[in-house]
This record gives structure tokens, C-alpha cells and sequence, in this order.
């Protein structure tokens, strides 16, 4: 039998206008992603592929097509049932990493359960948990300017996991680190897909970081061509 | 870590500015509620049960018209009238002062003890100016100023009257609108100037507040068609009267207040507007896992409000207090009786701060909810 895919795009455009242009962002996309999959989102600038995720992701509306993510049309949800969806289904790492400045790394981690029922007891659990995922115990009363560039990463990350989404996406997360650092973001991620079966949607230039997912996908001109 | 104090962070995170908006806030009310109790101060009408019973009998012609003496007999037999006193005017000099703070009035003491009830004297000291036709009473406040006593000798010296006076303090008062106020014996003002026959006002006091308008009536149809017409007004309109004076005075003043509310509002709107401006893209990410619009303008909301309202306690408590243990009638050279920060003044000023609270996040969250999460991400810290 079949294993349903978690996330099933169905005939998906995105068309923007500037100006009086009508401009294609992605032109009729259908793809399938199973649950533990790590999909690479490949391409050049303008393929669409930051586009695909974030409509994947909820944070953009679709011109046409379907995103159904464990049967859900996610097109069809209003912007309050989006948001709660967003808070319950998807962790975000981005690439310029977009920690509040103001609070501790703990705190920047425990920002989406503000949003839960959770008890602050509770919180504090699952954010000790995550921080700890991410190898970062030590560092959970440092401000983001306290930490390295690959360390704030990885509290994003940690942020991503702490409600335990059933997607990860993220948008070129290494783009703003070292190799190193890069290396251990992409680890943590490829870990995630393999070890907690979480389903993990990246995008990057680096064929280097397009090598630790699982499955690659190529977009150009709005279009998945491999 | 709670919302409030994720708000709290937020809020102090440009510590620097958020103390210069508060600050801003803050003398800015301070401003507002001095400005509003001026204008109370200056416009304040008596609002005592006894002022309300009260009439006021001038000159139809005009205030500085005298009235004769005669028409006494005529007023005390009104239907409804309880007490009549002459009520002239002095206008002399204490001292060497060029303002003298208080007035003197030239009254028939039985008769004023009748017609103004409220004032609280003791009853020998009332007596005893009553047996002293160059005695007078002398209100607390002024009492309290110039440092005088019971038995001090009190010198005016005319200005528009061709006389000086040499009273003697029998007593003193307090409880009235004016507690500054000097009364003596109309009869002595009399014997001095040459008995003109003519008293400044009449002071009347009705029986109940029901008759008011019926003696009002009652007096002025008395005195129609004679060589001295009337006109009798209620003490709270004669008052009012003297506060029309003011009018541009007020104007002025309700104008300045206008314009420190509309800065205060351009000042606070442009701040929030900054420092929302500056976290568009933290508020995207917000926005992204999982924030709802309502929970960002909450957000925005309480930050600007919380801000507008710390400026509104320091500034609104702070007007209080400090004018609350300043000599106002020293410092104004006796201009100002009183300069109360009253609740009613306080409560305004507190909804020019929340209003300013809530107007200054409307802009910023109407920006927010309209952009969206990728827009958001976009935008440059």
C-alpha cells in the first residue's frame, strides 16, 4: 500500500504583479514529500524556490493550486486559523537567524509556547529539551549578541523544534555561517529527518548543503525540473 | 518568561528613548493639568448652597452705578426675601502694597451675618464687631498672610473714596469661596466719606431655591421706572459675570492646552512609530510562528499605553504634588487663592494619556497586520 505523503502540492502558482507585469513566480508545481523526508529546494535566484516554501510553510497565499499538508488545505485557512496552524505545524530557521535581541536564548526558544496551554513549568521542560537538541544547555541565559553567528542558528532551530512541528522549513540556513558552523546546523537538521522523522524542507544555493538532505528538488523558471 | 514581560523588554529595549518619550509624556501633563487648573481657578463659579439662595442687586446702568439707600425698606418687604445687606466696595490700598490681595466691602454686619450663613466665625467675635462701628472681620486667608490678630489695627488707604480707614481686627471667618475678604461697618464708610446716601450692591438671601426666580422678578419690577433701576441676578451669574471677563484670557489658555495635547500626540505617535518600525521584521517572524494579528496589536498596544501611561502618572501625580505644596497664593502675589489639583482635573488628563496610548499604536499595528509575513522578512533591521 501507498504511504500518503505529509505534504502534497497540487498544481501550485504563485503570480505577482509589479508594476503592470504580471510576473510567475511558480507555475503549476506539484510535488508529494513524505513524513522524515529532507527535501532540498534547489535553483537559481528567481526559480521560485523560496516561493514554493513559503507557501508551503503558510506564510504566503497561493494564486491557484492546493498545499495539503496531512490533508489539510492549507490555502483555505484564514489568516487566525493560518497562524494557530503555523504555531502548531511548522518550525521557521531563517537565513539571517531573526532571534528577538532583547531576550535570552531560553526565552527566544519559549516565544511560540507563549502560545500554547501549556504550564510555565511546562515551557521551561520543552525548552531545556530543545536547547539541549541543539547542544546549547550552556548557553540559555545569553543574549543573542552573546552568541556566535552558528550558535544563534542553532537556537533558531531550537525554537523551530520546541513545539515539535511536523515540518521544519528553512531558507537558506547556512548562508550567513561558516563552514563549520554550517556543518553543525546542517548535522542537527539531517539528524532531525533521520533520527526524529521529522519532515525537514531546506533551501540553498550550496550543493554542499543540498548534500545532506535526502531528496533534491530543481526549480527554474518557476518549475520543478529534477 | 511571561507576555508582560516580553512587553516590559520591548518597551525598555532603547532604554534611552523610552525614557525621553515618558519624560515627554510626562511634562507634557504636567503642562496640561497646570493649564486646566488655572482655567478652573480663574473660571471656578461659588457652587455653595448659600450662593445659590443668594442674589446679587446692582445698578440696571451698570455695576459701578450706585444704588440709594432708601431702597432698603422696599427689598425687605418682598415676599420671599430673608436678609438684605448694603454691599459697597472699598478698593483701598494695605500698606505700601501696589496689589492688595484681598477686598474690603463696606457691609450692615447684623444683616451680613444673615445673608451670608456659611462663613464659621465665632460667635463673641461676631458680636463684638457688630458693637464696634470701626471694627471689621477679616477672613482667615489674609489673616494668615500678612501675619495679623485680633486687635491689630488694620490701615487702608482709599483710592477712589475720599477717606481712609483705621479698622480694628475684631474677628476673622473661614468657609466662604473667598476666605480673604475684609467686611466692616457700612455706617463708618458713611461717617468718612460724607454719608452720600448710596450703597454699592444689594446682597439678598432667599428663602428656598424654589422662590429664587420669583423674587429676581419681583425685585427688578420693584425699582422699574425709577432714577435707580435694578437688576437682580443670582450670586453664581453675578460671579460668572466677572468670569466672562476672562473669556479671551481662557480661550487663550484652553488654546496652549490644545496645542501641548496635539504635540504631545504628533511627539508620541512618531516614537511608537520608530520603534515599531524598527521591529518590523522581528514582529514578521512573530507574525510567522503563529502571532495573530490581535495578539501583535495587543502587543503594540500595551507597550504605547504602558508608556503613556507611566508619563501620566509621574506627570499628573507630580502636577499635584507640586502644586499641592506650593504657596500658589504668595508666589502669585495673592492673584490665587487656591491652586487645586482636583480628582476631576486628574481623571482629564488621565484620558489624555490613555487616548494618546491607544491612538499612538493604532497607526503602527495598522502597519503591521497589513503587511505580510514575507514583506515583513524582507525589510531591513
Amino acid at each position: 500500500m501507498a504511504i500518503e505523503p505529509i505534504v502534497e502540492v497540487r498544481e501550485l502558482s504563485k503570480v505577482y504583479l509589479q508594476g503592470e507585469t504580471n510576473v510567475v513566480a511558480l507555475n503549476r508545481v506539484s510535488v508529494g514529500i513524505q513524513a522524515g523526508e529532507f527535501v532540498v529546494l534547489m535553483g537559481p535566484s528567481g526559480s521560485g524556490k523560496s516561493t514554493l516554501l513559503h507557501l508551503i510553510a503558510g506564510i504566503d497565499r497561493p494564486t491557484s493550486g492546493q498545499v495539503l499538508v496531512r490533508g489539510i488545505n492549507v490555502a483555505n485557512l484564514n489568516e487566525s486559523a493560518l497562524a494557530e496552524w503555523r504555531n502548531r505545524n511548522v518550525g521557521f530557521v531563517f537565513q539571517s537567524f531573526n532571534l528577538i535581541p532583547v531576550l535570552t536564548a531560553a526565552e527566544n526558544v519559549e516565544l511560540p509556547l507563549l502560545l500554547t496551554s501549556l504550564s510555565s513549568r511546562q515551557r521551561r521542560e520543552h525548552v531545556a529539551a530543545a536547547l539541549d537538541l541543539v547542544g546549547l544547555t550552556e548557553r540559555a541565559k545569553h543574549l543573542p549578541r552573546q552568541l556566535s553567528g552558528g550558535q544563534e542558528q542553532r537556537v533558531a532551530i531550537a525554537r523551530a523544534l520546541v513545539t515539535d512541528p511536523l515540518l521544519v522549513v528553512a531558507d537558506e540556513p547556512t548562508g550567513n555561517l561558516d563552514s563549520k558552523s554550517a556543518t553543525d546546523v546542517l548535522t542537527i537538521l539531517q539528524s532531525l529527518s533521520r533520527e526524529a522523522n521529522k519532515t525537514v524542507i531546506m533551501v540553498t544555493h550550496d550543493p554542499k548543503a543540498a548534500a545532506f538532505g535526502s531528496r533534491q528538488l530543481h526549480l527554474e523558471k518557476g518549475e520543478i525540473v529534477a | 518568561m511571561t507576555i508582560a514581560g516580553f512587553i516590559t523588554k520591548n518597551a525598555l529595549r532603547n532604554r534611552r528613548r523610552a525614557l525621553l518619550s515618558v519624560g515627554s509624556v510626562a511634562v507634557s501633563l504636567f503642562l496640561l493639568v497646570t493649564l486646566m487648573t488655572l482655567v478652573r481657578e480663574l473660571t471656578i463659579p461659588p457652587e455653595d448652597i448659600g450662593a445659590s439662595l443668594r442674589l446679587v442687586v446692582r445698578n440696571k446702568v451698570s455695576l459701578a452705578q450706585p444704588l440709594p439707600w432708601k431702597q432698603i425698606t422696599q427689598l425687605d418687604k418682598i415676599p420671599g426675601v430673608m436678609a438684605v445687606t448694603p454691599f459697597t466696595f472699598f478698593g483701598g490700598n494695605y500698606k505700601d502694597l501696589k496689589v492688595t490681595s484681598f477686598a474690603q466691602f463696606a457691609v450692615d454686619p447684623v444683616r451680613f451675618t444673615n445673608v451670608f450663613v456659611e462663613n464659621r466665625s465665632s460667635k463673641e467675635q461676631i458680636e463684638a464687631w457688630i458693637k464696634n462701628k470701626a471694627g471689621c472681620l477679616v477672613g482667615a486667608d489674609t489673616m494668615r498672610r500678612y501675619d495679623m490678630k485680633i486687635g491689630d489695627t488694620l490701615k487702608l488707604t482709599g483710592t477712589f473714596y475720599p477717606c481712609d480707614l483705621e479698622l480694628k481686627i475684631e474677628g476673622t471667618y473661614k468657609g466662604s469661596v473667598d476666605d480673604r475678604t475684609v467686611f466692616f461697618h457700612h455706617k463708618y464708610l458713611d461717617e468718612l466719606s460724607g454719608d452720600l446716601g448710596t450703597v454699592g450692591t444689594w446682597w439678598v438671601r432667599v428663602a428656598s431655591a424654589e422662590v429664587v426666580p420669583e423674587v429676581r422678578k419681583q425685585i427688578n419690577q420693584t425699582f422699574e421706572n425709577t432714577s435707580a433701576s435694578v437688576s437682580a441676578e443670582t450670586e453664581r451669574s453675578f460671579q460668572m459675570s466677572f468670569v466672562s471677563m476672562w473669556g479671551n484670557i481662557k480661550v487663550l489658555i484652553e488654546s496652549i492646552s490644545s496645542v501641548v495635547v496635539f504635540t504631545l500626540m504628533l511627539v508620541t505617535v512618531s516614537t511608537m512609530s520608530m520603534a515599531i518600525r524598527e521591529r518590523f521584521r522581528e514582529l514578521a517572524i512573530l507574525k510567522a510562528i503563529g502571532f495573530r494579528r490581535r495578539e501583535i496589536f495587543a502587543f503594540i498596544l500595551a507597550e504605547s499605553f504602558g508608556l503613556a501611561a507611566l508619563g501620566g502618572v509621574i506627570g499628573i501625580g507630580g502636577a499635584a504634588l507640586f502644586w499641592g505644596l506650593l504657596d500658589v497664593q504668595k508666589l502669585s502675589n495673592g492673584f490665587l487663592v487656591y491652586f487645586e489639583v482636583v480628582p476631576r482635573t486628574m481623571a482629564r488628563a488621565a484620558v489624555v494619556a490613555a487616548v494618546l496610548g491607544v491612538v499612538s499604536a493604532i497607526g503602527p499595528s495598522l502597519s503591521v497586520a497589513q503587511t505580510s509575513v514575507v514583506e515583513g522578512l524582507k525589510t531591513l533591521d
